[in-house]
């Protein structure tokens, strides 16, 4: 039996910057890209890397507000500069983390016309591609990609889509290949790469590999909210319920994401402390709706989520679900309409038993 | 940009990112030598050094081996080195901006601890340190530089753009006496590295002269050997005092045809190429480092007179290295295009937002986050 994956890397690697450096360096690097792009004429490229700093502060600290501003930013660039190819390319991307999908292709296909950069320009569709379930066109993409130039982007790439596809072995192989690879100083790319892990050791059940991914992702980069959220989450299925709530009530009170204080509710509501589950789920229904109405794309699936758990509503689970199975057809999207009808099946079924009763 | 935004690499994190270094006999005081690395391009307020970096300056003696047409250097194989290190900040939870330490490693294993952002600096074993953030000394119509290679016609304006203006960066610098921290002399070479701490140290980047990467190496479209390879992470990949016969010939043939470009850009040939292609600058260029003589007084344009004294087969006059007020980007443009024999070229950009001092730590001190807005 081979060892876990993370104590295999852990003592051969090169430092990383400490996280909280890196996220102070993050918000000096956001400010004056900032004072770059307020110029009367500020050049495309410092929009871009505005925007995409912008987006990684929002993926690290969980804060949707920063997707939001991004969005607005790369709307804004793709509608100045219609002849400049990396506007588009910045918006497909904000695009397609919001999960609109076929509006991030569409800029892609403009980006190609405008500055034919096809191996560029094709790396983003796969990522595309894998969000939708296109499964096949995505493998060709970062299969050619890792091929041509194995680096730790390529392989990483190509391992998060085996994970996807279900190919354990492989995408572990090609997570340690490509962070043998990796030269920079920089936490976040490793904490990602850990957290990507994390998440193929937890839909494969292997939760002592998850909890030590997790863990791995969290001490690079302490401030990443999903890499604690996930860590509460098996940290809870191990039983250990005071550490798991004791690392969400942070992200519960700081996050404007609403998944970790529906992970709180779920965890104390298992843990039979209704009350203090009451209060927290009432406020994730709340963002839920919130943020359903204006990024539906996006927030279906984990909100549908939601709604089969802690906030016990398997219809307007059934809705989200539908929606979310619309936008992509992925295993996980299927899984997840099949689970909100078969709940919703079951509660009329208690419901109409119920009725029977004298 | 002078070695700012140098490469993927750089890009990828600005901590590590060289963008200048200077080297100049201290003001006043002629047994220091001065030597200063600037990092972190557009650095918020927030910016920090890393804990993961080693900052490095080398220094080795350097003689000049031949002059005319084949000039060059013979750099000694002595080193001496200083290195720099930081911690990570003790109070990240107070509100305020966190207070970082950092230490100097001198070349006789005494360290040096300093606080960043002490505009004191700190002392001892012959070497007076500062690090902290500084208001970026570079200027240049970047923009411009750009469109002159995009549409092979000199873009300057009379008026330009200062990208740089009001920004910031985080500064080393080390006043240090020469005569008895480094070895021979009185004329060194100057390079500075970043690498990775930790037993196996990668260099990250390494920067000697101002404008090589981004004005001399960067373009792509007129080497005809590699139309299509980033180069610049390559290049960094290098020892400057040693670079392997691997990857030379297409650090030259890159230079020999992005010189030419410029050379034409007046219409005339002002640096004629060998019967090999050869451009006059190119092994000079290749030699990255800067050059000081420390036995000549401060001088506040001097960069680049030794080597063209060389070319000239002429003694040099000043003490050569880069003070950090000269208008380099004028001064290369000028060198490359018309070798000094035509009119000054002028990018529209004549200073920074505020001139550097005499007085140590040098750099002005860090501009207000809206300072850059005109």
């Amino acid at each position: 039996m081979t060892a876990p994956l993370a104590s295999r890397y852990g003592s051969t690697e090169a430092p990383t910057t400490d996280g909280m450096i890196a996220l102070l360096n993050l918000e000096a690097q956001i400010d004056g890209q900032q004072s770059e792009a307020m110029l009367d004429q500020p050049t495309v490229e410092a929009q871009v890397a505005l925007i995409e700093l912008i987006t990684l502060r929002g993926l690290i600290l969980g804060r949707i507000v920063d997707y939001e501003c991004a969005e607005g930013l790369a709307e804004r660039l793709a509608r100045s500069e219609t002849a400049n190819g990396a506007a588009f390319v910045a918006r497909a991307r904000i695009r397609a983390a919001l999960h609109l999908f076929a509006d991030a292709l569409n800029d892609l296909d403009v980006a190609e016309w405008l500055s034919p950069n096809v191996e560029t320009i094709n790396i983003e569709r796969a990522a595309i591609f894998q969000g939708l379930g296109r499964y096949d066109e995505a493998l060709a993409i970062r299969q050619g990609a890792a091929d041509r130039r194995p680096s730790f982007e390529t392989l990483g790439a190509l391992a998060g889509l085996c994970a996807e596809l279900g190919e354990i072995e492989a995408a572990e192989r090609l997570y340690l290949e490509g962070r043998s690879r990796y030269r920079g100083v920089s936490p976040f790319p490793l904490a990602l790469l850990d957290f990507q892990c994390g998440l193929m050791w937890m839909n494969n059940g292997r939760l002592d590999d998850a909890r030590t991914s997790f863990d791995a992702a969290r001490r690079r980069v302490p401030a990443y909210a999903p890499a604690q959220g996930h860590l509460a989450e098996v940290e809870a299925e191990f039983g250990d319920i005071e550490t798991a709530v004791a690392r969400l009530y942070p992200l519960a009170i700081s996050s404007d994401d609403p998944d970790y204080t529906a992970q709180l509710a779920r965890i104390l509501g298992n843990a039979g402390r209704s009350d203090e589950s009451r209060h927290w789920c009432q406020q994730a229904a709340a963002r839920y709706d919130e943020l359903v109405v204006r990024h539906p794309e996006a927030f279906a699936d984990h909100a549908a989520e939601f709604w089969l758990a802690a906030g016990t509503d398997p219809n307007k689970a059934i809705r989200l679900a539908r929606i979310n199975l619309e936008v992509r057809k992925t295993p996980r999207a299927y899984n997840l309409f099949s689970q909100a009808v078969r709940s919703s099946q079951a509660s009329r079924f208690a419901i109409g038993q119920q009725e029977k009763l004298p | 940009m002078s070695d700012h935004i140098s490469g993927p690499r750089a890009i990828a994190d600005p901590v590590a990112d060289i963008t200048d270094v200077f080297a100049f006999p201290c003001p006043g005081s002629p047994q220091h030598l001065v030597l200063i690395m600037n990092v972190f391009p557009y650095a918020g307020p927030s910016a920090l050094f890393s804990d993961a970096i080693i900052y490095r300056f080398r220094v080795r003696s350097v003689a000049i081996a031949s002059i005319g047409e084949a000039a060059s250097f013979a750099v000694g194989p002595d080193e001496v080195t200083f290195d720099c290190a930081f911690e990570v900040p003790a109070n990240p939870d107070s509100g305020t901006q966190p207070v970082q330490w950092g230490r100097c490693i001198t070349p006789n294993g005494g360290t040096i601890p300093f606080r960043v952002n002490n505009e004191k600096g700190s002392g001892g074993e012959g070497v007076h340190v500062f690090a902290g953030q500084r208001s970026d000394p570079f200027f240049l119509d970047g923009p411009m530089g750009a469109k002159t290679v995009e549409t092979r016609q000199l873009a300057f304006k009379k008026v330009g753009s200062d990208r740089l203006y009001g920004k910031n960066v985080l500064g080393i610098v080390l006043k240090l006496e020469w005569a008895t921290l480094l070895k021979g002399g009185p004329m060194f070479a100057v390079v500075c590295e970043t690498l990775t701490s930790g037993r196996r140290q990668i260099r990250l980047e390494r920067v000697g002269r101002p404008e090589i990467k981004n004005v001399a190496l960067s373009a792509k479209i007129f080497d005809q050997v590699n139309r299509d390879l980033e180069i610049r992470d390559l290049y960094n990949n290098e020892d400057a005092f040693n670079l392997s016969k691997d990857y030379i010939g297409a650090f030259r043939a890159r230079l020999n045809a992005n010189l030419a470009f410029y050379d034409g850009l007046d219409g005339k040939t002002d640096w004629p190429l060998d019967e090999h292609g050869n451009h006059p600058l190119t092994e000079l260029l290749l030699a990255d480092f800067l050059v000081i003589d420390a036995s000549k007084p401060y001088d506040e344009a001097s960069y680049f007179e030794i080597e063209q004294a060389m070319l000239k087969g002429r003694a040099h006059a000043t003490c050569g290295g880069r003070w950090l007020n000269q208008d380099i980007f004028d001064f290369v443009y000028t060198l490359y295009i018309n070798a000094g024999n035509g009119p000054p070229i002028r990018d529209g950009v004549d200073g920074p937002i505020v001139w550097s001092s005499k007085v140590f730590p040098y750099m002005a001190p860090p501009n207000l986050p809206a300072a850059g807005l005109r």
